[in-house]
């Protein structure tokens, strides 16, 4: 090791295999690894046992196959509050949120950095697949060598960069896009260059009791039994009609309004013959109304209001494009750095939206608030987010309204 | 692979399971059946429950077979209202009813007799007191408890008070090294489990004296004289009945056998941690130590780290194959702290900081020998990564 003391690095252990090949890759690279299981929900509901114990002991574990020090910390009031209160609210107006991405916003990138550096990290990790980049604007960022840098911060640098991941089946920068550029300049994705497999193959050749574990899906303390149980233990759920919007006819009920987005087809119980399409939601009347049109307008749309805009990388190719007026805008009201909130003009050839985890990326254009697209798109669910890509570089995005 | 946690689970004894075998593959008929062959199964039933019972100096009718130590605990309490309970008692007890009121245990881990008296009241309906503690292996003084039940019973007689007041203890840790005699210890109910004594788990019993009323947990069938219901685990019980008549006639070497076991680890791990002291100092210190008691079982070694990380060295023993525990197994899954511990006056370092050991039958003096030098590597380790 050189004769400097090593760098310390916050990293969060989750028990499973991404965080836990994070911390033998962060330790290999000579930084001095805290690992530590952020305790954000261990209430067990009716009907599904929240894993945490058996989390926390798997991330454990590795902390100590690793020798490196190992924390725990609780921030079970701060994500009730800012996640699972938010998330409810949401539902309650009908709305789609996406609590993994408020829960990066809110707790992982900033209860847990703030944290950290308060305990004197130098850096914060994760086991999230995505790149950063500090300094390097996406153009550069788009060659090889800029992203040669990427993995590991280089320089401190106002403008760090969010990439996708190298594996781009697995980024997740989707859940990331409204993280503060502070914690992401501070911030190091070990596993962002990898793919999926060479992960498994580095837990695997280290030996980790949970190279196989079973990877875990959407929302930690949603676990198993999924959403619809858990909101019914919060929400007065009532039953309520479902009509076909054309006819109004009355064709079977359903168990709360709140449970259905807008376009989804399944779990009617209307029976038989074609597929149904939730065309509109009415949260007053508790009415359900289908349609059996898959091209009814209330499905698809040309264009998206965003709200919440977040615009990442000042100074970049996209922010160029209408740099001006976002400079006026940001001198006029005292928003965080990065945060568009007026009308502004975007016309990007190589612009592209992400609508949901892992869905294909469709080119589109920005105006600030709203997204156009060239066809027309199924539309997604309000509440959930809009994520905006040039090239490899996340470029911000937005709640869909 | 060395086993240290003989208090969570030990192995079905090799005679246990031959002599249950048959009764799983051919002799598996419902002792209820109306067929000869039935019956036969029914008289193996009868005459291992007898056995099982005699161990304690008790008959067969006065046991209830149950599915463990935690529902003969739930059968002995849940027809009460107003339960004294030691402080220390396994979470089975102390979670079992709304009006518990706890005794307190003096540093010596043994019932503070005045604290007991003094909440002992017309109202006590029953008293639970272990035989032996299942985190630190302390023997309380069960016959000095039942004089005082007796006393409070024949007050009550004078007094006209018509209100029963019954003595429970949970013998589940104390089988394989204590000689039970239900009638001398003067208990009125008795939890026994089998699974601690190289039986199966899911089976226990409930010793209930005559004239004892009880109301059942599990209703159906009506067997076990009607105090719970569901067809008879057969195997289960004749494991159960040689398993208690094995350690039965091996108490004394047992003993013997596991008080040089327990010397030698002490000596040994003072051997490799020099500053190791094989009993709790004075003053509170960083000084590691092993929780000694007079009244103690051998086969318990609760060790004491004060400032280390005890699930640390049990992941790192793990990977040697040492399998060791923090308190009780089922408390240690959910984080909790020990409320054992705690009751002892530890702090908060010392009691993160302890380590279960529990010695048994899978055990050797060589591995004695060679757990005690791993544990102190594992301690030093963490001494090592702690000055970093």
């Amino acid at each position: 090791m050189s004769a400097k003391p090593a760098k310390t690095v916050y990293l969060g252990m989750s028990g499973g295999v991404d965080s836990s090949v994070s911390a033998i890759l962060l330790k290999e690279q000579g930084y001095k690894v805290v690992g530590v299981y952020m305790k954000n929900w261990s209430r067990d509901l009716p009907g599904m046992k929240c894993p945490w114990a058996e989390d926390l002991a798997d991330a454990k574990r590795v902390a100590v196959d690793l020798d490196i020090d190992f924390e725990v910390w609780d921030f079970e009031k701060d994500y009730k509050q800012k996640v699972v209160d938010y998330m409810l609210a949401e539902f309650k107006k009908g709305r789609t949120p996406n609590p993994d991405i408020m829960c990066n916003q809110e707790i992982k990138f900033k209860l847990f950095y703030e944290t950290a550096l308060s305990h004197g990290a130098d850096f914060i990790a994760t086991g999230h697949y995505a790149q950063v980049s500090l300094g390097a604007g996406p153009a550069a960022a788009s060659s090889p060598t800029a992203l040669s840098l990427v993995g590991v911060p280089q320089a401190a640098s106002p403008a760090p960069t969010l990439l996708r991941a190298v594996d781009e089946n697995k980024d997740q920068t989707y859940f990331l896009y409204r993280i503060s550029d502070e914690a992401l300049s501070r911030t190091i994705f070990p596993i962002g260059h990898l793919k999926k497999p060479e992960v498994k193959r580095i837990a695997a050749e280290h030996g980790l009791a949970n190279a196989h574990k079973k990877e875990s899906m959407g929302v930690c303390f949603v676990g198993e039994v999924g959403m619809k149980d858990f909101l019914k233990s919060y929400i007065d759920i009532k039953p309520g009609e479902i009509r076909e919007q054309e006819t109004n006819k009355l064709l079977g009920h359903h168990e709360g309004a709140i449970f259905y987005t807008i376009g989804q087809r399944h779990g009617l119980y209307v029976g038989g013959g074609l597929p149904y399409y939730v065309v509109k939601k009415d949260l007053i009347k508790n009415i359900l109304y289908v349609s059996k049109d898959l091209n009814h307008p209330a499905l698809w749309t040309t264009e998206l209001e965003l709200e919440d805009v977040i615009v990442r990388n000042e100074g970049d190719v996209f922010l160029r494009e209408f740099g001006a007026r976002q400079r006026e805008n940001q001198r006029r009201t005292p928003v965080a750095t990065g945060r568009a909130d007026a009308a502004r003009k975007s016309i990007s050839p190589s612009l592209m939206v992400r609508l949901r985890h892992r869905a294909p990326l469709i080119p589109c254009e920005f105006d600030g608030h709203k997204i156009i697209f060239k066809e027309p798109i199924k539309r997604p669910a309000s509440g959930q987010s809009a994520v905006l890509y040039i090239g490899k570089v996340c470029v911000g995005g937005g709640i869909i309204k | 692979m060395i086993y240290l946690d003989h208090a969570a689970a030990t192995p079905v004894d090799k005679k246990v399971l031959n002599e249950m075998t048959p009764y799983f593959t051919e002799e598996f008929f419902n002792p209820s059946a109306p067929y000869l062959s039935a019956k036969y199964v029914r008289e193996a039933y009868e005459d291992a429950k007898n056995r099982l019972a005699h161990t304690i100096g008790a008959k067969g009718t006065d046991l209830v077979i149950t599915s463990g130590a935690t529902e003969s605990i739930n059968l002995a309490l849940s027809s009460f209202d107003n339960i004294l309970a030691l402080e220390t008692e396994h979470p089975a007890v102390l979670q079992n009813t709304k009006h518990l009121t706890k005794i307190k245990v003096k540093s010596d881990g043994r019932i503070d007799l005045d604290d007991f008296k003094r909440k002992l009241t017309d109202k006590t309906e029953v008293v639970s007191v272990s035989l032996v503690n299942n985190e630190i292996g302390i023997i309380q003084p069960l016959a000095e408890i039942s004089a005082i039940v007796r006393e409070e019973r024949a007050k009550r007689l004078e007094k006209g008070l018509k209100k029963p007041l019954y003595l429970h203890s949970d013998a589940s840790q104390a089988l394989n090294l204590l000689d039970i005699s239900a009638s001398r210890l003067g208990v009125d109910m008795m939890t026994l489990n089998a699974a601690k004594i190289g039986a199966t788990k899911g089976v226990g019993a409930l010793f209930v004296a005559h004239g004892v009323k009880l109301q059942s947990v599990i209703r159906g069938g009506g067997q076990e004289q009607g105090l719970r219901s569901g067809t008879e685990n057969v195997p289960g019980v004749i494991g159960f009945a040689l398993a208690a008549e094995l350690a039965k006639s091996h108490l004394k070497s047992n003993r013997q056998k596991y008080s040089e076991y327990r010397q030698l680890f002490l000596k040994e791990i003072q051997h490799h941690l020099p500053d190791f002291q094989p009993t709790r100092p004075k003053k509170v210190s960083n000084t590691p130590y092993c929780l000694t008691f007079k009244h103690q079982i051998p086969t318990f070694l609760p060790l004491i780290f004060p400032g280390v990380d005890a699930e640390r060295l049990i992941y790192k023993l793990e990977k040697k194959q040492v399998y060791v525990s923090t308190g009780a197994a089922c408390a240690a899954s959910k984080g909790q702290k020990s409320h054992v511990l705690t009751a002892l006056g530890l702090s908060d370092s010392e009691i993160a900081g302890s380590l279960r050991v529990s010695l048994g039958s899978t055990n050797t003096k060589e591995q004695i020998i060679k757990a005690a030098k791993f544990v102190a590597d594992v301690v030093k380790e963490e001494y090592v990564r702690q000055a970093r």
